[in-house]
């Protein structure tokens, strides 16, 4: 320890740590010299837990990985589990699984809208706007499939219920509400002149640094690397929609921020094309009440809301699985931090670590 | 020693009623404003607020206060004990001493007696009340220094470079204000205002804006609450505090905002003035006392802190020095440079 | 050029962020008085698992103990025996509140429809022993805010 720094402790118990972490800040003055994430606080080990749960079984500790983008944790193991099965998905399914992740990325991303403007100081309006347009999608889960946070929609072989014209009609009133909502944020934040002092060439990240941390997700794109799992290798008949990536040029927090409200955008065009394409059919495929998947193993990800979302599971031939590791975007992303941090103020540690868009619970898993 | 009962009531009884109700006011700010901020920056975002204590929830501060007599006072052991106790009552005696020279109406005759709303009249007035008001840093750098905690020390400093900056605009702005009236007594001030029949902020809005945003520094209110600031320092200066220590600062902080409302009012908004004071058929607005007219225009802008905390994002403070000296402080020169130009020529 | 500075010099797009939230001072609030006014659970809603009789008023449950299986987190402890038609039927039918995770699987994969999700969710109690659910208290006619509070409400 170089007693030239000022060193702190930030968290676990701090406000803006995005839950328990422990940030081990070195400051020069106020310029960050050096950051060590100090992870750990929200360990449950979950992928030891799995291993003594069926496959059926492990889909609802899924939700607790990433509590705030449930259903596309829950598809990310669904989907690995169903590649090494070799199971064909109903049409039908499958659209009603990217209506439900479309809407889980909304819900991610206009709720991380909410996070980062409190990170950067904004009284917490925005992010009460934003959580007021939350509770509409909530209320769509609610309605559903009957929870609203940890909601476990997605099942091996398919979806648990099918979507009716009451479901279509909510999603239709949110996706507007949530429009006026966005263009609403838009005129407090996207040219205010604080929050562009608070953002732009902030926790800068060039393209090719962001490719060699591995960084994925919003950030990944914020950077100018178009890179899409959806688009790239399309899962869950992602191919059949039509829609963009957008991508950032600068690769601060302010691109982070265009790159996610662009999102939101295109996520409501592709579910606006799925309800008006939604396929007739069967829901689930046929599964056998005890699973048992021959041996094997498999790599499978997923474009979550935080980023590139893989799960590898091996089996053994029994209704277990033998091995299940998760690879997740928050993760990965919170390698990047320190990097991101350096020569910036502490007063921008917390605005980076907001626009990672990093959450504990499944960084400890 | 020849005492009438004329000395008695006008020279002593009066004075010390004032006394004591400039000391009262700006408590009974604090508790109106402990409620118009709970209430009015959840009806900015779509919620409701404190509403089950008393009708609307008007008694919610009075229960907050109460919760915070009540909470443990915590003092740290590795503090200095000293400083960290004189801190809060430094902060909120120079608060509430600052109100001394606040013209709150305008003279009301009854009888023969004239009734003044101020306490104490003096020729430098201006000079004190911004003296005074500007020492609460230094409590706040106590609190910092004597937490002996990390995070406070942070807030101390922050605070030191925010007086730095603010200071100077504050000061450039209040000259034009003096220049204008040619007085540095508030009374004068207000009288110069009635005199030429218009408020100083239409004569000079541009010493009424910077006047503004740098009285924001001052009292580190949102967007330049960067010695509290939440999000990154927990608490700031007072992560440390407790119980009343905490309340004292929490209602230094008001009575701040307050005062600089005050001083909003009187440099540019005529302070117990009717709007227009001196057109024809405007002559009703007189009929109503000039306290009432000062309590409503405080209110004003006790709300536009609420409001503006409850809408933009906090600058860093690199920000702050950078938004002060690079455009109010040259602002706030020319706009000097201009009014003397003009108060030379007319 | 010019008019970026103007914009910036005369805090345009302060002012139009401001007015935003004057707007919203205005609106409906979407605040829910709890006490007074109860948020009605949706048809699906996945609240605490209760047991369900039949329309004889028999139990449906037939002890075969496939929730105790599907469950991820443990909650059962079943124990089944036949009674005097020869049906199976629960004798024991321990469920821990502490353990539900609420994800519903218990219900979906119950072959009679004995076992459903209840749209209850006030689940607070102040004795941790009221937490354990017995067969007697497991059926959806039994007063859950009595048994979590007691007399008092």
């Amino acid at each position: 320890m170089d007693s030239k720094f000022l060193e702190i402790n930030m968290g676990p118990q701090h406000p803006s740590t995005h839950g328990v972490l422990n940030l081990k800040l070195s400051l020069d003055n106020e310029v960050v010299v050096k950051v060590e994430p100090n992870l750990g606080y929200l360990h449950r080990g979950m992928e030891k837990l799995w291993e003594n749960r069926t496959y059926a079984q492990v889909v609802p500790f899924t939700d607790r990985l990433d509590y705030f983008c449930a259903i596309s944790n829950n598809l990310g193991y669904v989907l690995a589990v169903e590649k090494l099965m070799g199971l064909e998905i109903p049409k039908r399914a499958q659209y009603i699984r990217v209506i439900l992740t479309e809407i889980q990325r909304i819900v991610n991303h206009i709720g991380w809208l909410g996070f980062v403007t409190n990170d950067a100081g904004a009284y917490y309006t925005i992010n009460f706007y934003t959580f007021e347009e939350r509770e509409e999608y909530l209320e769509i889960f609610e309605e559903y499939v009957g929870a609203r946070l940890t909601i476990n929609a997605i099942r091996i072989g398919g979806v648990p219920f099918d979507i009716d014209d009451k479901l279509i009609s909510m999603i239709e009133k949110a996706l507007v509400e949530t429009e006026k909502k966005i263009k609403d944020i838009d005129k407090i934040v996207t040219r205010n002149r604080i929050w562009l002092h608070r953002t732009k060439g902030v926790g800068v990240f060039s393209a090719e640094d962001a490719v060699q941390f591995g960084l994925t997700g919003p950030a990944l794109r914020a950077s100018g690397v178009k890179w899409d799992i959806r688009k790239d290798i399309p899962y869950s008949s992602y191919d059949e929609f039509d829609f963009d990536v957008p991508t950032g040029t600068a690769g601060d927090i302010y691109d982070r921020y265009l790159v996610r409200v662009e999102e939101i955008k295109q996520s409501m065009r592709i579910i606006r094309q799925a309800i008006k394409n939604l396929p007739s059919g069967e829901i689930a495929a046929k599964v056998p009440k005890v699973l048992k998947i021959p041996e094997g193993e498999i790599f499978h990800s997923i474009e979550a809301p935080k980023g590139e979302l893989g799960f590898y599971i091996k089996s053994n031939g029994t209704d277990k699985p033998e091995r299940v590791k998760m690879k997740s975007p928050s993760f990965i992303n919170m390698q990047s931090l320190e990097s991101m941090c350096k020569g910036n103020m502490l007063a921008d540690v917390v605005v980076i670590l907001g626009s990672l868009d990093v959450l504990l619970g499944e960084i400890d898993k | 020693m020849n005492i009438d009962i004329d000395t008695i009531i006008f020279d002593v009884l009066i004075p010390v009623i004032k006394i004591i109700v400039m000391i009262l006011f700006p408590m009974i700010m604090v508790m109106v404003m402990l409620w118009v901020e709970r209430r009015g920056i959840a009806f900015l975002q779509e919620r409701l607020g404190p509403n089950r204590v008393g009708f609307q929830g008007i008694l919610q501060p009075i229960a907050d206060t109460i919760k915070m007599l009540f909470k443990e006072d915590i003092i740290q052991r590795q503090s200095d004990k000293l400083i960290f106790n004189i801190a809060p009552v430094v902060v909120l005696a120079t608060s509430l001493l600052a109100f001394c020279f606040i013209p709150v109406g305008m003279t009301m005759s009854i009888g023969s007696y004239n009734l003044t709303f101020w306490v104490a009249e003096s020729p430098v007035g201006l000079l004190i009340t911004l003296g005074i008001s500007s020492l609460s840093v230094l409590g706040i750098v106590f609190a910092g220094w004597a937490s002996n905690s990390k995070y406070s020390l942070l807030g101390g400093l922050r605070s030191v470079v925010q007086l730095l900056s603010y200071e100077i605009p504050i000061g450039l702005t209040v000259l034009t204000v003096v220049l204008a009236s040619g007085s540095m007594n508030f009374i004068d001030i207000v009288n110069k205002q009635n005199e030429m029949g218009i408020w100083f902020a239409f004569m000079m809005p541009v010493s009424c804006v910077v006047f503004w945003i740098a009285a924001m520094a001052e009292c580190n209110r949102s967007p330049f609450d960067i010695v509290e600031a939440d999000s990154e320092l927990v608490a700031g200066f007072h992560t440390e505090y407790s119980g009343i220590k905490f309340g004292y600062f929490f209602m230094a902080e008001y009575a701040h905002m307050v005062l600089v409302s005050s001083l909003m009012v009187v440099f540019f908004f005529g302070g117990g003035l009717p709007i227009f004071p001196n057109v024809e058929f405007l002559w009703f607005l007189h009929y109503i006392p000039g306290f009432v007219w000062y309590f409503i225009k405080i209110m004003f802008f006790l709300y536009l802190f609420v409001w503006i905390r409850g809408t933009f994002p906090r600058y860093r403070f690199d920000g702050l020095i950078r938004l002060v000296w690079k455009w109010l402080v040259p602002l706030s020169l020319l706009n000097l440079i201009v009014v003397a130009i003009i108060r030379m020529i007319v | 050029m010019i008019i970026k500075f103007l914009r910036m010099f005369f805090l345009v797009e302060m002012i139009q962020g401001m007015l935003v939230t004057l707007k919203y001072t205005f609106s409906r609030k979407a605040t829910i008085q709890y006490p007074e006014e109860v948020k009605q659970p949706s048809e699906r809603f996945r609240g605490i698992v209760r047991l369900h009789r039949g329309e004889d008023g028999g139990p449906l449950c037939i002890a075969c103990k496939i929730c105790q299986r599907t469950c991820p987190q443990n909650c059962f402890d079943i124990e089944g025996a036949k009674d005097e038609s020869g049906k199976m039927r629960p004798v024991r039918f321990d469920w821990n509140l502490e353990r539900c995770s609420f994800c519903g699987l218990c219900a979906e994969a119950c072959p009679t429809g004995a076992i459903r999700n209840s749209k209850e969710f006030r689940l607070s109690t102040p004795d941790r022993s009221k937490l354990m659910f017995h067969l007697s208290e497991m059926y959806s006619d039994y007063d859950l805010q009595k048994h979590f509070l007691g007399e008092k409400i």
